[in-house]
């Protein structure tokens, strides 16, 4: 619409509604609210993390790394609510938004040096991260509380998970290592308190590859410490490698006797024994429970100790309570349990199982209290066959079995005292007595010679005093007084004036010259000793220099 | 005032060699170039360009410009938090320059844009004059924002230590550039000759060429 001019050449045309020019902002527009929607879209998932403290980890740098591979960053640290953890917020990569699942576990890599592991020396330099391990369960969570100690083995790792239970904690920790036959095969990865009842737990990690060696039968026991233990036979002490000896450990084995079985699964529970011994007396596994009452003390005698057949264990000791004695009996009832299957092989001739033990008893087999140890004191029940038993008949009490004992404690320590007796009756004590009389036999020869001795002197004596008292004798003093007479002749010619004396001076004279000169040696070995063999340095002043070495 | 413009005239000057003819002639006779009495579509292509540069501010400050990578991890900033960074590490004056280049100047000069164009077309009214100095001071300081740019481009071209330090550029740097880029195109075609038409009174129907024969 022009109004500026009439020429013939103006064209009129419409306005165009739209000037292109618009095009500019729409593209504008939808760029960069692209651009904010795509940032926004690729921060990936925020993730909330529970810690009990921020201790090393910094908002805007500390990295979320899974097997190394970075995942993610920390975002944000804030104290949680209630003002007691910490709460992370780690942004975490949209790509790797899958590995938050609800049993993913996190926790700070950081330097830790314990008694029984150095870890992430690593991060000294680089500075600490925070480990994502995933889980396996559904994605979507994005809230987790941080495990505070790196998990021991990681949950990924394919080995054998087992739960040991125990009455005693021990020094057994997490971390402690699982030994068999004294190498290490895996370690506790946590302890718990099962307060329903009343046990400790263990879940413990082995490794894949050994995995085959936990069989069904197999027995753990805790080999931690020093174990000192004074038994029926004796004194024991037990010592576990070093490392162990300062973290506590535990072995299995399946030990003698018992029979391995099929390779166990995961998640199977086995008993955690105090020691090795506690763990090979379980064992066996008594199949009869017999009554055996004791009309004598019984003191030193404890539940578990062995009831053995011939030196071959083949019970043990369950109980000893006067519950089970009849009213109105003062003997002790002890209850214990065997494997009758020992005996079956002895008495080899009873093909019917169940009478084997009434057989037995026909036959004289008899319990009777033996002394384990005499240093402790500690007792066992021995079974045996009685050279002349009293005819007796297996009983039966309640559900028990009772076996028929022989008294035994005078009759032993009368077999105790006849032993010593037999050993003292055997020392060389008549040898000893019999020397003893030579000697004194001896002695009184040598005391016969000695007065004989004495008599001769007597003799002399009374021969001097004779000859003093002859003429010879008196005449002696005159012969004496010429004798000394000449004697002064001779000394006079010693005299100052004496030739004697000339030489004598003389002599001295030269002895004192040598003397002198021994001084003059003595001097020059005491400077140089080694003049002695090397010869004297030459003389002048000595030069100051070092010694020299050959 | 009675002061005669060309557009009153039908007097157009040559956008391309200046020479004045009568805009009926349509092309310059000197150099051929089309002849407009203002320039064609001058409040629609500022507005347009103007609404796009706004759109583009929103990324340019939200968005991280540049991400610094080293030894502790790598940090990104946005325009502002760098701003913040520098000012509390005591560099007021860097935090200054980079706050008046990146921040400050973008926003004075899209307001001077708005108000130029509310002006002219009659919404608000100020004296002229008051109104081109503005244009001119506009015109003038927009390109200095640019220097945003420049310093991330720099600093990505030179930064490249690998692991101890890198530099690498940030989704905002690119709208950034956007926003400045188009606000020099809406200063551009932004044509000042409307605000005295404007105030003469003077019926020019700016938003149309007054003829089209293509």
């Amino acid at each position: 619409m022009s109004e500026t001019s009439e020429e013939p050449r103006a064209v009129v045309r419409r306005r165009r509604r739209w000037s292109s020019v618009w095009v500019v902002p729409a593209v504008a527009l939808i760029v960069a609210g692209w651009l904010i929607w795509k940032n926004y879209h690729d921060k990936g998932p925020l993730v909330q993390v529970r810690f009990e403290t921020a201790d090393s980890i910094e908002a805007g740098s500390t990295e979320v790394r899974c097997r190394s591979v970075k995942v993610g960053k920390v975002e944000k640290i804030n104290l949680s609510d209630d003002l007691g953890s910490v709460v992370a917020e780690l942004r975490i990569d949209p790509a790797f938004e899958d590995l938050l699942r609800r049993d993913s576990r996190l926790w700070v890599v950081k330097p830790r040096i314990s008694t029984n592991s150095i870890s992430g020396i690593g991060t000294i330099f680089s500075g600490a991260y925070i480990e994502l391990e995933p889980g396996e369960g559904p994605t979507g969570t994005r809230n987790f509380k941080g495990l505070e100690e790196p998990p021991v083995a990681s949950a990924n790792v394919p080995g054998l998970r087992l739960t040991l239970v125990a009455e005693e904690a021990g020094s057994l920790s997490v971390g402690s290592p699982i030994y068999y036959r004294s190498f290490a095969v895996g370690r506790v990865e946590r302890r718990t308190l099962d307060i329903k009842n009343r046990r400790v737990r263990f879940d413990v990690f082995i490794e894949e590859e050994y995995a085959p060696l936990v069989k069904e039968g197999t027995c753990f026991w805790n080999t931690s410490g020093i174990d000192v233990s004074a038994g029926a036979d004796g004194f024991k002490v037990s010592t576990p490698s070093f490392q162990a000896m300062l973290i506590g450990g535990s072995s299995f084995a399946v030990p003698k006797g018992g029979t391995p079985g099929n390779p166990v699964l995961d998640g199977a529970v086995f008993e955690l024994f105090s020691d090795e011994s506690e763990a090979k007396k379980s064992v066996f596994t008594p199949d009869h429970r017999c009554l055996v009452f004791f009309d004598q003390s019984v003191r030193g005698l404890t539940v578990g100790a062995p009831v053995e057949y011939r030196g071959i264990q083949i019970g043990r000791v369950n109980d000893i309570s006067f519950d089970y004695s009849p009213l109105g009996d003062s003997r002790v009832p002890v209850v214990i349990e065997i494997d009758t299957t020992t005996l079956n092989k002895a008495v080899e001739d009873v093909k019917d199982e169940g009478k084997v033990l009434a057989e037995s008893v026909r036959r004289g087999l008899r319990a009777t209290l033996s002394t384990g140890s005499l240093l402790t004191g500690a007792l066992y029940i021995d079974l045996d066959f009685a050279s002349n038993p009293f005819p007796a008949e297996l009983t039966q009490i309640d559900e028990f079995d009772v076996i028929p004992t022989e008294s035994s404690g005078l009759a032993r320590l009368q077999d105790k005292v006849d032993a010593i007796l037999a050993k003292i009756e055997a020392l060389p004590l008549e040898d000893t007595l019999n020397k003893f009389g030579n000697a004194a036999d001896e002695i009184a020869i040598t005391v016969k010679d000695v007065r004989g001795t004495l008599a001769e002197a007597e003799g002399a004596l009374a021969e001097a005093r004779e000859l003093l008292a002859r003429d010879e004798t008196q005449n002696l003093t005159a012969e004496l007084d010429a004798t000394l007479k000449e004697v002064r002749a001779s000394v006079s010619s010693f005299g100052p004036n004496g030739a004697v004396q000339g030489d004598l001076s003389r002599t001295l004279d030269e002895l004192r010259s040598a003397l002198r000169s021994f001084k003059v040696l003595s001097d020059s070995l005491e400077e140089e000793p080694n003049s002695l063999l090397f010869g004297r340095e030459g003389s002048g002043d000595p030069i100051p220099r070092a010694r020299i070495v050959r | 005032m009675e002061i005669r413009s060309a557009a009153s005239e039908g007097l157009a000057s040559c956008h391309v060699c200046g020479k004045v003819s009568a805009v009926a002639l349509v092309h310059c006779p000197r150099c051929h170039g089309h002849l407009h009495l203002r320039k064609p579509d001058s409040l629609a292509r500022t507005w347009g360009f103007l609404i796009g540069a706004i759109a583009f501010y929103i990324p340019a400050n939200l968005l991280p410009i540049m991400t610094v990578g080293g030894f502790g991890g790598s940090s990104s900033d946005t325009i502002m938090s760098g701003v913040i960074n520098f000012w509390h590490h005591g560099d007021a004056l860097v935090a200054a320059i980079i706050f008046s280049a990146s921040i400050l100047i973008p926003i004075l000069k899209m307001l001077a844009l708005v108000w130029l164009c509310l002006a002219s077309s009659g919404v608000t009214s100020a004296s002229p004059k008051a109104l081109s100095r503005l244009y001119h001071v506009t015109e003038i300081l927009g390109r200095w924002s640019m220097v945003d740019v420049f310093v991330v481009s720099i600093l990505v071209c030179l930064v490249q230590l690998g692991a101890i330090s890198s530099v690498t550029p940030g989704p905002a740097i690119l709208s950034f550039a956007a926003v400045v880029v188009m606000t020099m195109f809406a200063a551009m075609s932004f044509d000042p000759r409307l605000l005295w038409d404007r105030q003469h009174g003077l019926k020019i129907q700016t938003g149309t060429p007054p003829s089209n024969n293509s």
